[in-house]
């Protein structure tokens, strides 16, 4: 019953880790690539490569058809996702399972419910999981007053037809729902066709805080604890760590709590994790979404866990039992990754592929680099431009900032431009070092900071 | 040079491909490759007197592995023991038409029927060659070009690559 010869239908470090897991159990592997991978490190280290297409993705790692046509022809009778490409794609989790492949993550109709944004609300509704307060659509100024008041100030009020920023406005007060409402109404109505809006509470100072789950297919979900990712640009994460030490302890079990209800609920299956926006000044956390995969950021839950997350994947996919108690999960000290993006952060972040001319990773313990490079390696340029994820652990949260200061510091990186400078800059800035950002922070403090840095 | 992979077999391929060498023969402890471009090659210097059946492109296809067929260490590790399937002598003008995507390829239209071409068969440009399926899709393979068949790379059923070669035809006026 367990896995004999997985399939990874990914690339990237990702590719690499999932590999290195299967190789670890003894799993047999066949990568899926595309032609621009063919001589990755992933493509060296599995046990067989097979070009899927060419390098354009549309027509390699997001065909699920051609995927499992490889799979299958390559006799494999499992096969990972990773993340990103198809791993969120119903249809490739149905593919499998109607062509006997395990797929290694949830089943198809939970990846579908969860998916779907209006359907995951009412997933979390359903289990008692908070959502960021709102109302259905309003009538009149003298209504969204009323229904302002009962959510509490600030609030934003968003036309219920759309988006894009059209019939949206933030009210402070009473007397801004007044000057902005009808004039909102119209605007919404002029995009939209549609003049109603509604009311949600705005979160001023939020963190993105998120839950590791990983269920048995049968209703028993365990965490590995939260994580936080509060930097970001344009909604991508650059940092995450664990735990998130701003959160009080009585919050934090709620946090979980709520995670490991939504799941259950849903009997989900493998790997998950569950956003949420954590509001600082109230002490509330709101549901976001489910991302029904392994993410990017696990390294961070695998240290502070000490469990490998990708093998308990290959486990489960392979049909052992998920021999785990809660009480068997036992978090220990800090963990901090910075993603390393091949993006120059002093022109616009424009991707910067290219050939790697210098590689050199810090040489230091407790520091864990995930990634396909190595010198020489070419970056393509038709990709996410992630070469890498730095991580480091830490007793505790200042020992681990300490130790990633000095793991920056210490990588020398040449031949493409990186994120790098502007990581070290985030990671040594007080803001960071005292724990005082929210999801703004970078675009509205951090990078004019950057930007006027002096070198 | 215990674990050869296919990348290092097909960069050397490559390089011989690229050269302006005639033949090229290496030995790394276990492991010896022998490419040649001379159709009248006497062989590999540890071999024999032996001629060379194909060009040494031809060598390069990934691993044609059949289906189901175990993938232990070995058979991962020496791709170039994938028999070529049939051949004639190949004339240094052929073309090669490469897969189109990854599939199943199929030689005849169904189960049991006449394949669609010989070695030795005369093609035009429209000339159903294959089938490549993928999921239950099957998509014919032209030959795109008047010519003759004269190399057939991959076996009935086996999977193929995205880009690999799957006929040598040589061209006709």
């Amino acid at each position: 019953m367990a896995i004999s010869r997985l399939f990874i239908a990914n690339r990237g470090e990702i590719a690499v880790r999932i590999v290195r897991a299967a190789h670890s159990l003894g799993i047999e592997t066949v990568l899926g690539s595309s032609a621009a991978d063919a001589e990755s490190l992933a493509a060296r280290t599995a046990h067989r490569t097979v070009i899927v297409g060419p390098a354009e993705p549309a027509r390699s790692y997001l065909d699920e058809k051609l995927i499992v046509q490889a799979a299958l022809g390559a006799g494999c009778d499992a096969l990972h996702p990773g993340y990103g490409f198809l791993s969120e794609r119903p249809a490739l989790a149905r593919l499998c399972e109607e062509n006997g492949i395990a797929f290694v993550g949830p089943r198809p109709e939970t990846i579908e419910a969860l998916g779907d944004k209006l359907s995951a609300r009412r997933i979390a509704e359903a289990s008692g999981v908070p959502l960021v307060p709102g109302t259905p659509a309003l009538e009149s100024a003298e209504d969204a007053c009323a229904a302002a008041d009962e959510i509490g100030y600030p609030v934003v009020m968003k036309a219920t037809a759309g988006g894009g920023g059209r019939g949206m406005f933030l009210a402070r007060g009473p007397e801004d729902v007044r000057t902005s409402f009808n004039k909102a109404s119209e605007e919404a109505r002029a995009a939209f066709g549609d003049g109603s809006l509604y009311i949600e509470r705005f979160v001023e100072s939020a963190r993105h805080v998120e839950v590791q789950v990983f269920g048995d297919g049968e209703g028993r979900v365990l965490h590995f604890g939260e994580r936080d990712c509060s930097v970001q640009r344009r909604y991508q994460k650059l940092i995450e760590e664990a735990p998130c030490t701003v959160m009080p302890d009585a919050v934090r079990a709620d946090l979980h709590a709520a995670a490991v209800k939504l799941t259950s609920d849903l009997n989900y299956r493998n790997a998950g994790t569950v956003e949420f926006l954590f509001d600082v000044e109230r002490g509330e956390f709101y549901f976001i979404e489910v991302n029904a995969r392994i993410q990017v950021e696990h390294p961070v839950s695998e240290l502070i866990s000490r469990r490998d997350l990708v093998a308990m994947q290959l486990q489960l996919a392979g049909g052992e039992p998920l021999n785990l108690q809660q009480s068997d999960i036992v978090l220990h000290g800090h963990a901090i990754e910075c993603r390393v993006n091949a993006e120059d952060p002093d022109h616009g972040f424009r991707p910067s592929p290219g050939r790697l001319t210098t590689w050199e990773p810090p040489d230091m313990d407790f520091v864990r680099l995930d990634t396909f490079c190595s010198e020489g390696t070419l970056i393509p340029p038709y990709y996410d431009s992630m070469v890498g994820k730095l991580i480091v652990y830490g007793n505790n949260r200042s020992e681990a900032l300490q130790r990633m200061d000095e793991a920056i510091g210490r990588f020398s990186l040449a031949g493409i431009k990186t994120n790098m400078p502007l990581q070290h800059f985030i990671i040594r800035h007080p803001d960071f070092r005292n724990n005082l950002i929210t999801t703004s922070w970078l675009e509205k403090i951090g990078l004019p900071a950057f930007a006027n840095r002096e070198e | 040079m215990k674990n050869v992979t296919a990348d290092e077999i097909k960069n050397l391929i490559q390089i011989f491909d690229d050269s302006e060498w005639q033949e090229l023969a290496l030995q790394v402890e276990d492991f010896r490759i022998f490419l040649s471009r001379d159709p009248n090659s006497a062989g590999a210097p540890w071999q024999g007197a032996q001629t060379a059946q194909v060009p040494a492109t031809t060598v390069a296809p990934a691993p044609a592995t059949a289906p189901q067929q175990p993938l232990g260490s070995a058979a991962a590790a020496q791709p170039t023991a994938a028999p070529v399937v049939e051949s004639t002598l190949v004339p240094d003008n052929c073309v090669v038409v490469k897969a189109p995507n990854l599939g199943i390829f199929y030689r005849a239209p169904k189960p049991g029927a006449a394949s669609y071409v010989e070695l030795g068969a005369e093609v035009d440009n429209e000339t159903e060659i294959c089938l490549i399926e993928v999921m239950k899709l099957f998509t014919p393979v032209h030959a795109g070009m008047r010519g003759i068949i004269r190399h057939i790379c991959v076996e009935d059923g086996d999977m193929v690559e995205f880009d690999q070669p799957l006929f040598y035809i040589e061209p006709t006026e």
